[in-house]
Order: C-alpha cells, then structure tokens, then sequence
C-alpha cells in the first residue's frame, strides 16, 4: 500500500515536474514549425516593402523576436497565425520605413533584391523585367498588397486581418490591383 | 457589364490567381485567367529571397529562444535607451483604480458610519443678544469650569464650514468658538435598559462629562425607557458619541455646531472696554477737586463694576458653551413595551442576519461608489487608449505614403 502510494506520489512529481518543461518544449517547437513555415515569406513581403536587404534582415529578425514575445497573446478567433505574425511584421517594416522617411535616407531607386541568374532563359529574363517595371508603376499600398498576396502567401482573409479590411474588400481591392498590373505589362510589353 | 456580372468575373479570377498560387502552374483555359495566372507565378518568383547565413542565425535564436542579450547589433544606427513603460490602459486602470480609492476613502472619512438617520451640522448662529448666553445650566460637578484647550479643534465630521461673508460671524478670528450638541435615540431590549442608563452615566464620567438631568420611565414591566441631558467635554465628543453608540441600537443620531465666535468675541472686547472704562474713572476719582465730584466718579464706578460682572458672566458662559457638548440621549425600549420577555435581535440568529444584511448593504454602497469613479475613469482611459492606437495606426499607415 505505502509502496503503491509512494509510487504514485514518484509519478504525479514527475509528471508535475514535466510538465511546464513539456509545455515550454511545445511552444518553443509550434514557434519553430510557424518560423519554418513563414521566414522565406515574411522576410520577401518586408524587403519588398522596405527594398533595403539590410534593413528587411534586421526588421524580420526583429518581428519573429516580437512574435516569440507575445506567442501567448494570439487568438486564434482573430485569424490564422500567418496572419498575426505578418500583422507584426508589418508593423515593424512600416515602422522602419517612418524612421527612414524621417531621417530622409529613403532609397530613390529600388534596389535589385533579385537579379536574374546567368542561367535565366532570355525570355523569363525579359518577362520579369516587365514585371518588375510594371510593380514600380503601383503605388505603395499597392505594391504592398501584391507582396502579401503572392509573396507572402497570404489567403484573402489573411490579407485583410493584417490590413484591417473586410474579406470582400480585400479581394476587390487585389482584383484591381492585379488587374492594373496586368494592363501595366501590356504597356511595356 | 452588370454589377452581379462583374462580381462574379471578380470573384473567378481570383479563384483562378489561388489555383495558379496553390497548383505553381496554370490551369485556367480562358484567356484573361491564364494571364493572370501567369502574372502570379511571375510576381510569387519575383520574392526576394533571404541568405542562408541570415537563415541559419534567425533559426538559431528561434531555438534558443530569442535571448535577450543577442539583439543584433546595429552600430551605424545608434538609438537612445527606451525607457520600457507599461502599456497605457494598464497605466489607466491602475490610476482608475488609486483615484476610486482615494475617492471612496475621502468619502468615508467626511461621513460617519453610522445608521441612516445620522445627521451632522454646523451651522452659524445668529447675532444672538448676549442674553442669551446665559441659558446654560451651571455644572453640577468641579470638573464643569475646567477651560477646554483653546485649540480644541472641531472632529472632522462637523467642522465649522468656512465664513462665507464678512458679517456676523467674526471672519478674523481664528480660534472659533463652536457650540456643539448632539442628540442620539438608543433602542435596547426591556430587560437591559437599566443596564444602558448606567452605562451613559459611567461613560459620562469617564469622559469627565457630567450628567445634567436624566429621568427613567418605570411601568408594570420595568424600565420603559429614559432621558438624558449630558454635558461632555467638546473635544471629546466624537469618542464619547461613538461609544454611546455602542452601548445600544442606534435608531437615531444628529450633530450640530453653532458657530458663537462673534457673540464670544464681542463680550470680551465689550469686557475689555469696561475694564479701560473703570481704571479711566479711577485716575479721575484721584484727581477729583472736590467731593460732589468724586461722588458722581463713584456712582458711575459702581455702574461699570455691574456692566463687568454682566460681561464676565457672559464670557464665561460662552466658554462653558463652547467647552462642553450638549448631548442628549433617548433611551428606548426596542419592543415598544418594555417587555422583559422580549428577545434581543442584538444577539442570536436574528442579529446575525441583520449584521450581515448591513454589511451587504455597505458593500453594495462601496461597489456603487467605486463604480461611479471606475466606469467613467475606465471609458476615459479606454477611449484614450483607442485614440493613441488610431493615431500610432494612421503614423505607420502614412509611412506607406
């Protein structure tokens, strides 16, 4: 009987002792598996939005810092976590780009972020300098909406979480940027 | 092209951009879709990708779960220190919630926590004649001419409101002379009315009080109940209130002040003016040439020898006034009847439920007050809150241009 209710008492410390330990263990692997997840996208919406490879590094380092933070501040009933965590980071890229604006370092040409390899057949090579000239044509806002939708990977709702529109809104408002876009590469092609 | 047309074009490209996004290929056979499909591959292969290097440090603090003291450097970009402050509507709540305090305490402190019915007062007398003064009985025991202190200042919940114009109630003075009285109705049980009137008496002395005139109603069935006169010393008549208050239920209380400072004052300069008066007709009756002269200097001494008595008289009893409360007390029994079978709601279950229903009722009363200072304070803050979130929104929203 003692030996049984020592045995017991031997399991349920161990397991109180395991616990926190599992749980941080948890969190730390669901944040790892959220990082492997969105790091390629997040960082291609933040250096696009701010097109400074340096600056997106830092800002992406630091909005992935604010996440593990504030892990335990997400809902999941106010969106996915793809979308809480590109909120975060873009607060922070647009954070980064008032500081430039302010302190009026904010680059006058975008840099090439993504030059064509020499392996680049000549056709793709000159299909995506069109693009590429046809997204400088779209305004920031723009701009932002075609990085978080075919960069980021964000779902329409999820665009519209990080951006505080209705889903409706959001779509419409996609709808007609990539419309523009489309009628941008017919002008240059 | 209708409204419900257009939506619905909208709505397939978009759905043709998420096949082309999910699928990495296009799909669509009409034409404008597999453009557009086209144009999401090219702007998904436009992301600029991240290095290696950057990848496998940000993975590696990922792991270790981003430690403090391995925030990237940034030299070219020094920054001031960043003073880490709480965030604003917790800052809100916490102030909310000292100034309730401060509020319901402040409250408590100007009320007494007494039953309903507690009544306190001070108000100004009139410019009383200086007759007047002289209604209060002499004191029956030695300790009655005892001066109070001249600074006995009034307890906090009956003092003197402030003069409010410069007529009537000596504005200058600094000492005020306050007359105070208080009138409280006690209600015990038959049996222990006895046992309350001895207790008033034996307090009343303890207080160095004295008992004015007390009378004890007797019927059939005992005590039925009894009148007290008391005097006790002014600065002593909150403590000695609050455990008459104890001695039985309290069915009723009130407290009044009147202010007597400009009678107070008045008699004594009246005084002193007497008293200049006589030693004047002093100097003259040594000087007096002859005797019809100093005869009339006598007739006049005696007449101001008369005024400073009256005078003297005045300003003692003022002072005795003013140096002793007026307190009296009604004694009652609790059943109406005197009853000595009558049960003591005091004691028992029944004086249980009623303790318990008027601490509820007091905790009720302090909810309702701290919620009068949160809801407002908290709808402030919050409404604040809301607007500091807008504007730092709209900054970060600008900074897109």
């Amino acid at each position: 009987m003692e030996l049984g209710a020592l045995r017991s008492r031997g399991v349920s410390e161990a397991i109180a002792e395991a616990v926190p330990t599992l749980a941080r263990t948890s969190e730390s692997e669901s944040f790892a598996s959220l990082y492997e997840r969105t790091f390629p996208r997040v960082y291609a919406y933040v250096a696009s939005v701010l097109r400074d490879r340096a600056a997106a590094e830092d800002v992406t380092s630091q909005a992935f810092e604010r996440a593990y933070r504030r892990r335990r501040t997400y809902r999941p009933g106010r969106g996915s976590r793809e979308a809480w965590l590109f909120g975060i980071a873009r607060n922070a890229a647009l954070d980064e780009l008032r500081r430039r604006k302010r302190r009026g370092v904010l680059e006058g040409d975008p840099e090439d972020l993504t030059a064509p390899s020499p392996a680049d057949y000549a056709e793709l090579a000159v299909r995506r300098e069109t693009v590429r000239a046809a997204l400088e044509t779209l305004e920031d806002r723009e701009r932002e909406l075609v990085t978080l939708k075919f960069m980021g990977g964000l779902s329409n709702a999820e665009i519209a979480r990080v951006l505080g529109l209705s889903e409706s809104n959001a779509g419409t408002k996609l709808h007609r940027t990539i419309t523009k876009l489309r009628e941008a590469c017919h002008d240059r092609a | 092209m209708t409204e419900p047309e257009n939506t619905t074009t909208i709505q397939a490209e978009l759905r043709a951009l998420d096949e082309a996004l999910e699928s990495g290929t296009v799909t669509s056979s009409d034409a404008v879709e597999r453009e557009l499909q086209e144009l999401a591959l090219a702007l998904r292969a436009e992301g600029p990708e991240p290095s290696p290097d950057f990848d496998a440090e940000l993975r590696a603090r990922v792991q270790d779960g981003f430690p403090r003291e391995r925030r990237l450097p940034r030299p070219s970009r020094p920054r001031l220190p960043q003073l880490r402050l709480p965030p604003l509507p917790l800052l809100g709540a916490v102030a909310s919630v000292l100034v309730a305090i401060a509020v319901v305490v402040s409250l408590n402190v100007g009320s007494e926590d007494g039953p309903a019915g507690v009544q306190n007062a001070v108000r100004e007398a009139p410019a009383a004649p200086s007759g007047a003064a002289g209604k209060l009985a002499t004191p029956e025991r030695g300790t009655a001419s005892r001066p109070a202190p001249l600074d006995a200042s009034p307890s906090p919940s009956i003092a003197p409101a402030p003069p409010t114009g410069g007529r009537g109630f000596a504005p200058g003075e600094r000492e005020r002379r306050i007359e105070r009285s208080a009138s409280l109705t006690l209600a015990a049980p038959g049996d222990r009315l006895d046992r309350v009137a001895d207790g008033i008496v034996r307090l009343t002395d303890r207080y160095d009080g004295f008992v004015l005139r007390s009378s004890l109603s007797t019927g059939d069935e005992g005590t039925t109940g009894g009148d007290f006169e008391l005097r006790v010393p002014a600065e002593r008549l909150q403590p000695a209130i609050a455990e008459l208050s104890r001695l039985a239920d309290v069915r009723a209380r009130t407290q009044s002040g009147d202010d007597v400072t400009p009678q107070f004052v008045s008699a004594q300069e009246r005084l002193q003016g007497a008293r200049a008066e006589r030693r004047s007709l002093l100097r003259r009756l040594e000087r007096a040439p002859n005797d019809a002269a100093a005869e009339s200097i006598r007739r006049r001494l005696d007449l101001n020898a008369g005024e400073i008595r009256g005078l003297r008289g005045q300003v003692r009893d003022l002072r005795t006034r003013t140096d002793y409360a007026k307190v009296t007390v009604t004694l009652q029994a609790k059943d109406g009847n005197g009853g000595a079978s009558s049960p003591d709601p005091g004691n028992g279950l029944g004086g249980a439920v009623d303790d318990a229903l008027g601490s509820l009722s007091d905790s009720v009363e302090i909810a309702i007050r701290l919620l009068g200072v949160i809801l407002p304070l908290g709808l402030l803050t919050g409404g604040l809150a809301l607007g500091a979130r807008s504007v730092r929104r709209r900054r970060r929203e600008a900074a897109l241009g």
